[in-house]
């Protein structure tokens, strides 16, 4: 009974919301339907989940719900504040040819979110910080002014660039290439808007070459259109430094079919200073197997010098995703680098098994 | 019934078809040494061993682990890498984050800013490789000491650099800040790298200047406002790293690094070669660098 009125509540829930703009991690928003905003506090994805994305991380998400103990949990502490964290933890083995395997247990990451609403709909601020490993580290922060679920907002501060899909994988070509992940966040604006299929960003940043030294700027933008099935979305950058102007242009896409999600992205990088043009590819699965277990799949492609001749690398990923109960998630994980014979790097493979809680 | 079981079908055989299509698409890296660049002539190819001289490590370390970040014109705080930017911009030349400590003080592990970033007990940011991830562990205690080691030795730069470099003209890498880039705040000084040591005997005070311009439709009809006193240096640890500390922090305004055109001395190498430089102006000056600083208040 109890689960059949928590449903309800969701169902009624997920229709109030989806009169508005929402998303969440990539694969989940593929296969939802739904936008960022629909899960997270920030309007890009990523980090702090907000109502929706409580309810959907206790009630969907898992293979099995937790009844009662959880009801009342939204993350929030009072009608303004709400707190929010992410802690991974693995095991992993590192094999790379001609040289010593390398096991270990790591803490990847524990990160802690805070959101202070002050003027409701209209102006807050949010913090992302990393408490480890390696001491405190912050990721973002931020105000924001504006509705981030309909109509334009401003944010200021320092935040992550939205650019291609935010993928959970930092490590993957197409975050690499582009330097933009969520490990590498920048200070400047970023206008928003928000409306219907449509998502749009404009930031003004320094720039990762510039983070200190205040010399040049960065430009990104970005383009969303999101239908139930499928989207798509166009992404430019312009970095321009003291080394040399620095140019990215990527389009990605997701498309649903039966249980699996489909994720695409191709980008192209061209760096002045170095006169030489990068690619780099994705193209990722999630095949929803039964209600809490995920399989992923990836193939990935980058060539790292367009005019130097067999020197592509490709990578491929399976990672099994296991969400049991709420809030915990256990992935075990194989990946193949595929290089030039002559690197050792090139060519390593990883097998991890990861634990990952977040409230 | 049927058309959804074909439907599911379908999908799981796109997907396995899709993911394999973009397979077998890595290089066979013909042609090509250990880090993916093409081959020089009589080149082997493969990789020299780890060792503690600035080759090996820009070989084994700075390229294929660093520069995957540290590259162009996206390279985090400015810092690239590459074989052919590192050594000038690490060795004597002061850390962004830190800039009390430089990158890399010969002699002086301890206080050397890429030790600290290595071993993950740096001041500011996060331990390199950025977050050490699974698949670019951080670098061993060993491998960090071949480091420290180059450092101890004083950190002397490549001889196969250098062989190179004889044969070409003495002439500027890289200009930092350059290029009529806006600059937040005043820079406390301003770097200039040469692609081999320079006569630090034929430098001093006289040597460069820095002019704030109001900048004309062309450089003949620019007006110099202000010539602003500075400090020219070569860093005692590299000297291919010129320094150039104003002696006042810089207003907003436009401004260019100019070499003097009647300096008894003028910029040249160990060898005597001058400085290779574009036409200079009327007045036998030539500009270096033109740089912008917009101070916020």
């Amino acid at each position: 009974m109890i689960q059949r009125l928590t449903l309800a509540a969701l169902l009624a829930l997920v229709a109030l919301l989806r009169a508005v703009p929402a998303e969440a991690e990539p694969y989940l928003a593929v296969m939802t339907g739904y936008k960022c905003d629909v899960c997270h506090i920030n309007p890009t994805g990523g980090g702090m989940r907000n109502d929706f994305g409580v309810t959907y991380a206790k009630v969907l998400l898992p293979a099995e719900t937790v009844d009662n103990v959880l009801d009342s949990w939204t993350g929030k502490i009072t009608d303004r504040l709400r707190f929010g964290g992410d802690l991974r933890t693995d095991w992993s083995r590192d094999t790379t040819p001609n040289t010593p395997s390398q096991q270990a247990f790591a803490l990847e990451q524990f990160r802690v979110y805070g959101d202070f609403t002050i003027i409701p709909e209209k102006l807050g601020i949010y913090v992302d910080e990393q408490i480890a490993p390696n001491g405190s580290t912050n990721e973002e922060a931020y105000v924001r002014y504006g509705n981030t679920n309909e109509g334009l907002y401003l944010k200021a501060g320092q935040f992550y660039l939205p650019f291609g899909w935010r993928l959970q994988d930092q490590t993957a070509f197409v975050r690499e290439v582009t330097g933009i992940s969520m490990t590498t966040p920048d200070k400047g604006i970023e206008l928003g808007y928000e409306h219907s299929a449509w998502s749009a960003q404009f930031d003004v940043t320094n720039g990762s070459a510039n983070a200190t030294t205040g010399s040049g700027y960065q430009i990104v933008s970005q383009v969303v259109y999101t239908k139930s099935l499928w989207r798509l979305g166009l992404a430019g950058s312009d970095e321009v430094s003291s080394a040399g102007d620095r140019r990215m242009t990527g389009l990605f896409a997701g498309l649903r079919t039966g249980p699996i999600a489909w994720l695409a992205e191709g980008d192209l990088v061209h760096d002045d200073s170095l006169e030489r043009s990068e690619v780099a590819g994705l193209l990722e699965a999630d095949w929803r197997v039964l209600k809490g277990h995920n399989l992923k799949l990836t193939a990935e492609y980058m060539d790292p010098d367009r005019a130097v001749r067999n020197n592509q690398q490709t990578r491929y990923s399976f990672v099994y995703e296991y969400t049991p109960i709420p809030f915990l998630q256990l992935r075990a994980g194989y990946r193949h680098y595929f290089g030039i014979p002559q690197s050792n790097s090139q060519n390593q493979q990883l097998t991890f098994f990861e634990l990952h809680g977040y409230y | 019934m049927a058309s959804r079981y074909f439907f599911r079908s379908t999908s799981r055989t796109s997907l396995v078809l899709a993911l394999l299509s973009v397979a077998a698409c890595a290089g066979n890296g013909q042609g090509l040494d250990a880090n993916g660049q093409p081959l020089a002539a009589g080149s082997s190819g493969s990789l020299p061993p780890l060792s503690a001289d600035f080759a090996s490590i820009q070989a084994n370390i700075f390229t294929p682990i660093c520069s995957v970040c540290h590259i162009g014109g996206g390279a985090p705080e400015g810092l690239r890498l590459d074989a052919a930017d590192s050594f000038n911009l690490l060795v004597g030349v002061p850390s962004t984050e830190v800039p009390s400590l430089m990158r890399v003080k010969p002699g002086d592990p301890a206080n050397s800013y890429i030790i600290q970033k290595l071993e993950g007990h740096a001041a500011v940011g996060a331990q390199m490789p950025f977050g050490c991830p699974s698949t670019q562990p951080c670098l061993t205690p060993t491998t960090i000491a071949f480091i420290a080691q180059w450092i101890t030795d004083g950190a002397p730069p490549p001889a196969a650099a250098a062989t190179v470099h004889a044969a070409a003209p003495l002439a500027v890498t890289a200009i930092v800040p350059d290029d009529a880039e806006p600059v937040s705040e005043s820079p406390p000084q301003i770097m200039v790298a040469f692609n081999r040591d320079l006569d630090v005997t034929q430098i001093d005070s006289r040597s460069m200047h820095i002019e704030k311009i109001v900048p004309g439709e062309s450089s003949a009809s620019t007006l110099v406002s202000e010539v602003v006193p500075a400090r020219v240096s070569v860093s005692s640890s590299n000297l291919r790293a010129l320094m150039v500390w104003p002696s006042r922090p810089l207003v907003s305004g436009h401004y260019r690094l100019v070499i003097n055109a009647g300096a008894p001395t003028q910029v040249s190498d160990m060898q005597g070669n001058a400085l290779a430089l574009g036409a200079p102006s009327e007045s036998g000056e030539s500009v270096i660098s033109n740089f912008d600083v917009e101070v916020r208040p």
